[in-house]
C-alpha cells in the first residue's frame, strides 16, 4: 500500500515537470492521472488497490462517530429514568484481531458503544472483557455490533 | 535456461507507470504541441511490450485482462461517433466543434471533439499494436 502511494506521489511530481508547472493544480491532475494509471494496473500489485483501503478508513470514521453520538443518547436515557433497573456485568469477548493498532481501535469502538466498556484484554492479546451496563438484553445485540467493528477494522487492514 | 530476471521487473515496475504518464501527456499536447493519439497509443503499447518482455505472457493477460480486438472496435466506434455526431447538428460529416468551459479544478479548459476523435486514434493504435504483436508472441 505504502508503494502505490509512493508511486502516485512520484508520478504526480513527473506529472509536474512534464507540463513545466509547480502549481498544486497540475500536481492534483497528475496525481488524479497516476491514480488511473495504478487502477488500471491495480492486479500488477501484491496488496489491493489503495484506494479501497481508504474508503475502508473513511468507513470506519463514520461508523465511530455515528457510535459516538448513539452512545451519549443511550446514556442520556438511563441517566434520566427515574427507576435505575440495569444489571451490571462483565463478560470476555475472543477477538480474531492480531496487529496492536486493531486491539486498540477495536476497544476504543466498543468503549464508545452505547453500554459497554473495555476494562481489560489478556495477556496473549486474544480475548477483550468488556464490562456492560445492562448485560441481560445487551449480550447479543452487542456482540453483533462488535462483529460489524471487527469486521469494518479487518477491512482495513485486509 | 531461465535467468533470473529480477532487475529488469523491478525497474518494469516504476518504469512502466512512467512511460505510460508521458503517453498520457503526448496525448493531451496534441493539439497545441507535438503529439496525440498516434504516438501516445504507440508509447501506450510499449509501456504494455515492456510488461510482456519483463514477465510472460500469462502474467500479463492476468494483469490486463483485455481482448484489444474489441479495443480496436471501440476505437473505431469512437472515430465514427464524433464523425456522425456532427451530422446531428446540420453540419458535414467530421465537422468538429469547441467550446470554453471553466471546469473547477482545471480553469479555462477548451473542451474539443477532435479530442474524442483522437481517443478513438489512441484505442485503435494501442489494439493493433498489442494485436499483432501478442499474435506473433504466441506461435510457438
Amino acid at each position: 500500500m505504502a508503494f502505490q502511494i509512493l508511486l502516485n506521489f512520484f508520478l504526480a511530481f513527473v506529472w509536474m515537470f512534464l507540463k513545466v508547472s509547480y502549481d498544486p493544480v497540475t500536481f492534483l491532475v497528475g496525481y488524479f492521472f497516476g491514480l488511473l494509471i495504478i487502477f488500471a494496473f491495480r492486479r500488477f500489485f501484491d496488496s489491493r488497490f489503495y484506494l479501497l483501503r481508504v474508503v475502508a478508513v473513511i468507513n470506519l470514521l463514520l461508523i465511530f462517530m455515528r457510535e459516538l453520538i448513539l452512545s451519549n443518547i443511550a446514556i442520556l436515557k438511563v441517566i434520566l429514568k427515574p427507576k435505575l433497573d440495569i444489571r451490571p456485568g462483565i463478560f470476555a469477548l475472543e477477538t480474531e484481531l492480531t496487529e496492536d493498532w486493531e486491539i486498540t481501535v477495536l476497544s476504543g469502538l466498543i468503549t464508545l458503544t452505547p453500554g459497554t466498556l473495555v476494562i481489560d484484554v489478556s495477556d496473549d492479546n486474544r480475548i477483550l472483557y468488556i464490562h456492560a451496563m445492562d448485560i441481560g438484553d445487551v449480550d447479543e445485540s452487542v456482540s453483533s455490533i462488535k462483529n460489524s467493528f471487527e469486521k469494518a477494522i479487518m477491512e482495513v487492514s485486509k | 535456461m531461465k535467468t533470473n530476471d529480477i532487475i529488469l521487473q523491478t525497474v518494469t515496475k516504476v518504469t512502466l507507470f512512467i512511460i505510460i504518464l508521458f503517453s498520457i501527456h503526448l496525448f493531451f499536447a496534441g493539439h497545441y504541441y507535438p503529439g496525440g493519439g498516434f504516438v501516445g497509443g504507440l508509447m501506450t503499447s510499449g509501456a504494455i511490450v515492456l510488461l510482456l518482455l519483463a514477465f510472460d505472457m500469462k502474467t500479463v493477460a492476468n494483469i490486463l485482462p483485455i481482448d484489444y480486438k474489441y479495443m480496436i472496435a471501440t476505437g473505431l466506434l469512437f472515430a465514427v461517433g464524433t464523425g456522425a455526431g456532427a451530422l446531428l447538428f446540420n453540419a458535414p460529416f467530421l465537422t468538429h466543434a469547441f467550446k470554453d468551459v471553466y471546469l473547477p479544478l482545471l480553469g479555462k479548459t477548451s473542451l474539443h471533439t477532435a479530442v474524442l476523435f483522437d481517443t478513438g486514434v489512441f484505442l485503435v493504435v494501442v489494439g493493433v499494436t498489442m494485436t499483432i504483436i501478442q499474435t506473433i508472441g504466441e506461435d510457438e
